[in-house]
């Protein structure tokens, strides 16, 4: 049962829920920085989301965590709680954000099961240091305490009238003489009086059990129905809660009367939670004898002015829908491994379906009934692999908002005005392509930032707007989705990067022959940089290479193009899923290998007149005017085989964005389904550069070799 | 058994204690992420015990008692509170809140003050 690995679930919904609340945060201060504004929701939110992540992160036992989430937690009370007129937005943001990144952090340790040890000393201090400045600005126009103590408002509308009146009642009491508190709806019956029994009782609380003095307040609550005079020591349970240490040091002591009998009143006491001791002894009549220091009890006249807050409270919520709420029930979260697992299986099926409709055993047979059943069991598999497919597909919305954030960093530190914009945000992705986007993304803008944006004045000279503008687009092309980092700065400068690339001996080709393009793209090689100085942010050289690596590892690739002074534009296309392809299997001897359907353009069997060699000797094809470079994979997988004339195998025309080539196998086999599986790690550790992009296992048994077109084809630039 | 409804908008508190309690025999019958959603559960579900969460949004739980009251004057609902909220838990208890658990909790007093409370008469 969960039971198993609750531990694990426990600290993985942590991770998950702190995480998503961290994200929240961030976003509602960001927007309020903007308008320079903080509203009451905001400050609610904020409050509320601290107040959760410390006791989480109490009960998970990160206390460094939970004691700053408390810190900030306190400053958004005291601002919820006494609105101060003039609140710093800018500092508020700085605070608050320098909080969130020390959570990250902190976050991040806990993932990676590192000691959570971060100190926040020095934060919690500028924070406390903000508190003060708020609270003596605010002094003057308080009349309430600014005491930790929650007071009675506990959501957050305009009730300034309100405890004002508690407040007066609470001061009231204690100028009238102490008397015995009578309940209001027991009337003594004016002749013979019904046996009354007076009863003292002391009760001690196990040790541990917290607020004693609210256990006692439970006592005296649920006392009011029978007893109908009592008084208590010590009195102030209600307002002090220091009363706690008493109760715990000399337990609480009650003197009622009452109609009950010993046993009704024992069994009333013995009722209370936590109880460590009772001692209960009925007492001579105290009319007369007050024996400890009377305190009117304010219990009464409170409640009725606390029923009116919430009819208030409640009439002002009357008119608020909650549609949010509605909203939520048609989502709920999935453990995304359990969406792996779901993943796989569906996996299996494909390949066991295959197993199934093209088994051996069926060859030739004349099966109409089957073959029938089999395509529709062939197609109810299909809508099931697109729906968990879709089930995995996730907005890009999360990953291209956290961008908000670095571009405000970043345009703080470099003194420059830049303005995010964001358009196709509910484009979807696979969520394990999501992980390997983020990071790209950040130093592709931080990127922009720094060597793109120019500065203000700069830019206004050259009749530029004063704000650079980085546009992060993304949409769906074909069975890709192209993700577009584009800013309105300096561009490119092809002189800079030939020269750079020249230094570093990276220049494959001479440069009369490279396009534009070419020259551009040399910035994804490893080693590149053209800036001079590095900064915090970039320059190493090392960011372009490992975005591009990155990419690849999705099964993407990134490009750049570029306008000197007006601007560049960088393209990451990622393949929707990796997971399932529609693929076609190909023959070459005993072995077999699927190309996937994207990128065949055409397959055709060739004539021997229309095969060519060029200077080095490489063969090539031509096909309605135009030469196509051969590959013959007898050749490159050096698989032994009957068929090398060309005119007894086939040709299959692939292609990876502007590179075409042909390839030479024996036979094709069929299109289907593909669930692509990685290489084993020894074949990878074997071969590097192997030209695959994975295996599967076919209908009949046999394992296929999934060719990676693209790589392919560059083999044929050398 | 012992069932209850959990009421918390941390989904991680809920499952701590769905944890705590199931470990010690007791049924939860349900999970409510706010006041209203807690109010509706209780009200479908008829739990012997329900822990309460008192700052939750939409509405909170000091919001929904008296309702869950309302309904069900025999209602056993025990508040769920952090340290530092003890004026709170007073107005719930005057409320009609039978007990309370403050975080972060134990296990031993989690299960002791629902299986009291559940007892009371």
């Amino acid at each position: 049962m969960a039971g198993n690995y609750s531990n694990e679930s426990m600290l993985d919904l942590y991770i998950f829920e702190t995480s998503n609340l961290l994200e929240q945060l961030e976003h509602s201060i960001l927007a309020s920085e903007k308008s320079n504004h903080i509203s009451k929701d905001d400050v609610n939110e904020i409050f509320r989301i601290m107040h959760t992540i410390k006791g989480s992160s109490a009960m998970m036992l990160f206390d460094n965590i939970a004691s700053l989430a408390h810190s900030i937690e306190d400053l958004f009370y005291f601002i919820r709680e006494n609105n101060p007129r003039e609140v710093d937005c800018s500092a508020l943001s700085d605070i608050v954000l320098e909080g969130v990144d020390f959570l990250k952090v902190e976050l991040e340790k806990v993932k990676a099961k590192d000691p959570v040890d971060g100190d926040a000393q020095r934060l919690k201090e500028t924070i406390a240091d903000f508190l003060n400045k708020l609270k003596l600005q605010n002094s003057s126009a308080e009349k309430v305490s600014t005491s930790r103590k929650e007071t009675k408002k506990n959501s957050v509308e305009d009730l300034k009238d309100i405890p004002e009146d508690i407040e007066e009642i609470t001061e009231k009491i204690p100028e009238e003489k102490p008397r015995y508190y009578i309940a209001p709806n027991i009337t003594e019956p004016p002749a013979a009086l019904s046996k009354k029994n007076w009863y003292k009782a002391v009760i001690f609380y196990q040790d541990g059990c917290e607020m004693e003095n609210i256990r006692a307040y439970t006592v005296i609550h649920n006392l009011k129905e029978i007893a109908d005079k009592y008084i208590f020591t010590p009195e102030d349970i209600i307002e002090n809660d220091l009363s706690a240490q008493v109760i715990k040091e000399q337990g609480f002591t009650v003197v009622l009367r009452t109609d009950k009998s010993y046993e009704e009143m024992h069994e009333f006491f013995m009722q209370t939670i936590f109880l460590r001791e009772l001692k209960l002894e009925q007492i001579e009549d105290q009319e007369d004898e007050p024996v400890m220091n009377q305190y009117e009890n304010a219990l009464t006249p409170q409640i009725p002015v606390l029923q009116t807050v919430e009819k208030e409270e409640k009439a002002e919520k009357e008119g608020q829908p909650s549609s949010s709420s509605s909203a939520q029930q048609s989502i709920i979260s999935v453990n995304v491994v359990k969406l792996d697992r779901l993943m796989d299986l569906v996996g299996e099926m494909v390949i066991a379906e295959a197993m199934v409709t093209q088994n051996p055993d069926l060859k030739g047979l004349q099966l109409d009934n089957f073959f029938k059943a089999a395509r529709q069991l062939g197609k109810i598999t299909g809508e099931l692999q697109d729906m968990v497919m879709a089930i995995r597909m996730v907005p890009l919305s999360t990953t291209f908002h956290k961008m908000h954030r670095i571009v405000r960093d970043m345009s703080k530190k470099l003194n420059k005005e830049v303005r995010l914009e964001i358009i196709g945000e509910e484009t979807e992705v696979d969520k394990n392509i999501i992980e390997h986007i983020s990071d790209p993304l950040m130093h592709l803008i931080r990127n922009a930032i720094d060597h793109g944006i120019e500065a203000a004045a700069e830019r206004v000279a050259a009749e530029k707007s004063k704000a650079g503008t980085i546009t992060l687009e993304a949409k769906n092309a074909g069975s890709d989705v192209l993700i577009i980092v584009r800013d309105d700065g300096k561009g490119l400068n092809k002189e800079k990067i030939l020269r750079r690339a020249r230094q570093n001996g990276l220049l494959a080709k001479s440069e009369q022959e490279m396009s534009d393009r070419e020259v551009f793209n040399l910035i994804f090689l490893p080693g590149f940089s053209t800036k001079e100085n590095i900064t915090e942010f970039s320059g190493r050289g090392v960011g372009m290479d490992v975005v591009s690596k990155n990419i690849q590892t999705v099964g993407g690739s990134v490009s750049v193009d570029s306008v000197e002074g007006t601007g560049t534009t960088i393209t990451m296309k990622i393949p929707l899923t990796l997971a399932i392809i529609g693929g076609m299997n190909i023959k070459v001897g005993n072995s077999r290998y699927t190309i996937p359907t994207v990128s065949i353009r055409e397959s055709f069997r060739p004539k021997e007149s229309d095969i060519i060699r060029d200077p080095d000797g490489n063969e090539m094809i031509m096909v309605r005017g135009e030469c196509y470079p051969v590959i013959r994979l007898h050749t490159l997988y050096k698989v032994k085989t009957e068929v090398t004339e060309f005119s007894q195998g086939i040709f299959i025309m692939v292609e990876d964005e502007e590179k075409s080539c042909c390839i030479f196998a024996d036979e094709l086999l069929g299109e289907q389904q593909v669930v692509v599986k990685a290489l084993p790690y020894y074949i990878q550790n074997l071969k590097k550069d192997n030209e695959l992009g994975g295996c599967t296992l076919l209908g009949d048994g046999n394992i296929s070799l999934i060719l990676d077109i693209q790589s392919i084809t560059r083999l044929v630039k050398k | 058994m012992i069932r209850v409804l959990i009421v918390d908008d941390a989904a991680f508190m809920r499952l701590a204690i769905k944890n705590m309690l199931q470990n010690n025999g007791f049924e939860v019958v349900g999970e409510a992420a706010n006041g209203l959603e807690g109010l509706e559960s209780y009200k479908h579900l008829q739990p012997d015990v329900v822990t309460m969460d008192i700052t939750m949004p939409e509405m909170s739980g000091l919001d929904a008692l008296p309702e869950i009251m309302k309904f069900d004057p025999k209602a056993k609902v025990v508040m769920v509170s952090a340290m530092g909220q003890e004026s709170m838990v007073r107005q719930a208890v005057a409320l009609g809140a039978k007990s309370f658990i403050i975080k972060p909790f134990k296990e031993d007093v989690v299960v002791k003050t629902l299986n009291q409370v559940n007892a009371l008469k």
